[in-house]
């Protein structure tokens, strides 16, 4: 099987993470409760803003050019994955993994001068 | 002993995740579970030694496919109570209709089971190359067997990446007044935008 | 000890749970890519599962093209989304036909 015992770090970490925002959650609550201050009113319980009841949903909308920019981060991200392997395995793969990458990093260089040529990177 | 704990939290996690994405109320709900359960594929990714890919299902999905859903969800001021309307009267078909596949599944799955395929165990890295990393196995694989379905990825990414700038990329309300050409500005001399005139007296300057 | 056959019936579960959220969700098309999503992680895991335990990277060669594939659809299918909502102020699925021509 599979040797995890690199992971048991990180597992340790994780429990601890969780333990620790466990308790720093519940613990309060559970203070409250037990020395009888817990005691919610329709008042308190009313989101507060400046005194006034809220005047609209916390929700407010995006603009859409934040669209285009997540979309163009997504393709380069998985351009950077791709060169991952591909550098990690240079000495394995040699000339010809070397000039695919290069056609490769062409492809998306001929989008990239699209999407500057077309403004899409431009922020106004 | 604790890679099965491991794997039957990951894998009750993501169904759990799972469920909850497909019947959350609020759409931005759904986005957050669907990170969750991303996060729990990755767990079970990493149990069978495919760190890589667990890898990428955090970088790319989480990173960017799941914040794309949540920008779209914040960008759209959409009233889904309205959109859930058809939510119940849908229900008993999708509910057949999942009953029947997963019937199929699992008797695919016992058919399977009954022993009449034998597969190996897992050796770890799942390596023609034994005693190197998962990704540099991959690399090599990848960049010598797949050469042309990687550049086919490629332009799967560049179609992609096209077609969404042509999709909502839109002028701006300002670009009537046209760009700002920084080379023009700064090339334009004094003496093509002023001219010196003397006037005569009581008479206008013709331009 | 955990065989193929536990990943083989979480994918299958998820893919169901895909599916199921398509037929859940028929009016809200952002769930319904995101149960799409879910579809695609099921068969990730089939991948890489079989690659691990067959002892055969082309599993995870393929599954690094799905995802590449899944991230290609999501961009393209919600730049769609925008410029229907920009269009109509809703989206509602239901009279999506009207959009040819």
């Amino acid at each position: 099987m599979v040797d995890l015992s690199q992971y048991l770090p990180i597992l340790i970490f994780l429990a601890i993470a969780l333990a620790m925002s466990a308790a720093f959650v519940f613990l309060p609550m559970g203070v409250s409760r037990l020395t009888g201050t817990h005691n919610p009113t329709a008042n308190k319980l009313t989101e507060y803003e400046c005194g006034f009841p809220a005047f609209e949903d916390s929700r407010s909308q995006f603009d859409v050019r934040f669209y285009l920019v997540a979309i163009l981060f997504i393709i380069f991200d998985l351009e950077a994955a791709f060169l991952f392997p591909w550098a990690v395995s240079l000495d394995l793969t040699g000339w010809a993994g070397w000039v695919t990458m290069m056609i490769f990093l062409f492809e998306l260089i001929i989008g990239f001068a699209y999407a500057w040529k077309t403004g899409a990177l431009e922020w106004e | 002993m604790i890679q099965a704990i491991a794997f039957y939290m990951f894998a009750v996690l993501l169904i759990a995740a799972g469920t909850l994405t497909i019947m959350s109320r609020n759409p931005v709900h759904s986005v957050l579970w669907l990170i969750v359960s991303f996060f729990n594929a990755a767990g079970l990714m990493v149990l069978v030694g495919a760190e890589f890919i667990a890898m990428l299902l955090v970088i790319v999905y989480v990173g960017a496919v799941a914040v794309l859903f949540l920008f779209v969800v914040m960008m759209l001021n959409i009233d889904f109570a309205e959109l859930r309307a058809g939510f119940m009267k849908n229900f008993p078909l999708g509910i057949a209709i999942a009953l029947v596949l997963l019937a199929e599944l699992i008797l695919g799955i016992g058919a399977y089971g009954a022993g009449v395929l034998e597969l190996g165990t897992p050796d770890g890295s799942a390596a023609p190359l034994l005693g190197r990393s998962n990704i540099e196995n991959i690399g090599a694989l990848l960049y010598s067997d797949y050469l042309f379905l990687f550049e086919a990825a490629g332009l799967i990414l560049l179609v992609a990446m096209v077609g969404a700038i042509v999709l909502t990329h839109r002028e701006r309300a300002t670009a009537h007044r046209g760009h700002q050409d920084i080379g023009k500005q700064n090339r334009r001399r004094p003496e093509d935008a002023t001219v010196n005139t003397r006037p005569e007296v009581g008479k206008g300057v013709q331009l | 000890m955990i065989g193929i056959e536990h990943y083989l019936v979480v994918s299958a579960v998820l893919f169901v749970l895909g599916v199921l959220g398509i037929f859940l969700n028929r009016k809200n098309i952002i769930v319904i890519l995101m149960a799409i999503e879910l579809i695609l992680l099921s068969v990730n895991i089939n991948l890489v599962a079989f690659s691990a335990f067959l002892g055969d990277l082309t599993g995870q060669i393929f599954a690094m093209f799905v995802l590449t594939v899944a991230a290609g659809e999501a961009a393209i299918g919600l730049a769609i989304l925008v410029i229907y909502f920009r269009q109509r102020g809703t989206i509602a699925v239901d009279d999506v036909n009207r959009m040819k021509g």
